[in-house]
């Protein structure tokens, strides 16, 4: 299988002291979405920041080894590896001062795109990938918090989308959302797989099972199981996996 | 959530035990009667299969309001999948006690072909096939069932067997056409009553080893062609 994404022997800490991730080895496959499950302060969270460098910027440090199509990523340009390696977070954050247009431009002027005659094609094919170009189109100058939290949600799947990533980070990117906004975003990210790579980390096995070809499972910063989705979600190989996914604690 | 789920279980693991026992009476009672030419014990008989039907119904409503409350995965989806499968073996075993219990009163009079056939002996193995089907799910015994799946070869030689000794009974005495058709279908009704006894037995192993391995032999026999 060609994977985009190879994590071998990764440790990660805060503080130097607070051991977080537990030497985590993980192939990614290019193309194909991976659900991270697992019980708060599992390491979920901290193992997608490790795969774009965020995990440096709240004070967090690393030893093992990542890479991202071949290349080191400590050695890549942090601003640099984010264009490629794209995030989207929990809670909607558009920029409340730009408009949705720029909004979704936002990252690709930061990479030195200029003029609206280079940036209008490259948002509108976003909008369109993130399945909200209809829906804005007559309203491309209005504020991007003016639009609906699964609206938002969209907005920052398109800015991160403007900027032509290889890889999508979602950290729990529908569980601030109602449920046709929560089903939309599943929608797309089916559809985004066609071109991208996708770790999504979720606290929703419903969704996990939905959206997901590889399900890994992290528990108090171990990597207990990674497999096919849909073998975890029927006869998990380990017993933590299954009372996890089953309710029986978490 | 998980103690609610919990009493869903056991509701549901409680009605289906109850069926279980009913199904287990009436067929005892069905294969008493075909043994022993005893037409007493089959008397009541088809009233106490109303409340097989109604218990047959619950499980499915209880089956359903679990996947849709509290969607299980894994261990407890195979159980619940296991359960409703279950739940139409043991309706269709209570309704094979009634279909036994009439051949059995038209054939009265023949009970010597019964004998003759090896329908008699065949009866007792599909009997116990179907208890030690239903205790081994109760019971999560693996052992059992596959006791159980091992019989049920035997069953189908003596079905066989019993087919041509009333073929050639007909063939010999045209007036034994009506009780030997008629036992023809009883045969055929206890091979199926071992049928299900192998379904179920099935159904333990699905859930709890996560294999299937219905139509295990037809499937190898044709990738071998």
């Amino acid at each position: 299988m060609d994977n985009i994404i190879s994590v071998k022997n990764l440790n990660a800490y805060y503080n130097k002291k607070n051991h977080v991730l537990k030497n985590i080895n993980i192939d990614i496959p290019r193309n194909k979405v991976m659900a991270i499950i697992g019980p708060s302060g599992c390491g979920k969270s901290t193992f997608i920041r490790c795969l774009n460098r965020m995990h440096e910027v709240v004070g967090g440090t690393i030893d093992g080894s990542i890479e991202v199509d071949g290349q080191d990523l400590m050695k890549v340009d942090p601003v640099l590896l984010r264009k490629q390696v794209g995030m989207v977070f929990q809670k909607p954050n558009p920029f409340p001062t730009m408009s949705i247009f720029n909004n979704v431009a936002a990252g690709l002027r930061l990479n030195g795109v200029r003029g609206k005659k280079t940036l209008a094609p490259i948002v509108e094919k976003s909008l369109r990938q993130a399945a909200l170009w209809d829906e804005v189109k007559d309203n491309l100058d209005k504020s991007g918090m003016d639009l609906s939290g699964g609206q938002q949600q969209r907005l920052c799947i398109a800015r991160t989308l403007a900027v032509n990533p290889k890889v999508i980070l979602m950290d729990e990117p529908a569980s601030a959302l109602d449920p046709l906004s929560t089903s939309k975003i599943e929608d797309l990210i089916f559809e985004l797989k066609n071109e991208y790579t996708i770790v999504i980390v979720t606290h929703n096995m419903q969704q996990a099972s939905r959206v997901s070809d590889f399900t890994a499972f992290f528990y108090v910063g171990d990597l207990v199981e990674i497999s096919d989705t849909r073998k975890m979600f029927t006869s998990p190989d380990n017993k933590k996996t299954e009372d996890y996914i089953s309710g029986r604690f978490g | 959530m998980q103690e609610h789920y919990t009493q869903e279980i056991e509701d549901l693991k409680t009605n289906l035990f109850k069926m279980a026992a009913l199904v287990d009476e009436q067929i005892e009672r069905a294969m008493k009667s075909l043994q022993e030419n005893d037409l007493e014990i089959i008397k009541g008989i088809k009233a106490k299969d109303h409340e097989i039907d109604a218990y047959d119904n619950l499980i499915k409503t209880q089956c359903e309001n679990i996947l849709a409350i509290f969607q299980p995965v894994a261990s407890d989806l195979r159980y619940i999948m296991s359960v409703i499968m279950v739940n139409a073996n043991l309706e269709r075993c209570g309704d094979i006690a009634i279909n036994i219990s009439r051949r059995v009163k038209r054939t009265s009079e023949h009970h010597n072909l019964l004998i003759e056939s090896n329908l008699i002996e065949m009866s007792k193995i599909a009997r116990q096939m179907v208890k030690d089907s239903i205790d081994s799910f109760i019971n999560l015994d693996l052992d059992l069932a596959n006791k159980s799946l091992s019989e049920d070869e035997s069953v189908d030689e003596i079905n066989r067997a019993a087919f041509r000794f009333f073929i050639a009974k007909m063939q010999e005495n045209p007036s034994l056409i009506e009780p030997c058709s008629h036992l023809i279908v009883l045969s055929r009704l206890i091979e199926r009553l071992a049928d299900h006894a192998t379904h179920i037995s099935e159904n333990l192993i699905f859930y709890v080893e996560a294999k299937l391995i219905a139509h295990r032999k037809k499937l190898e026999k044709r990738e071998n062609e």
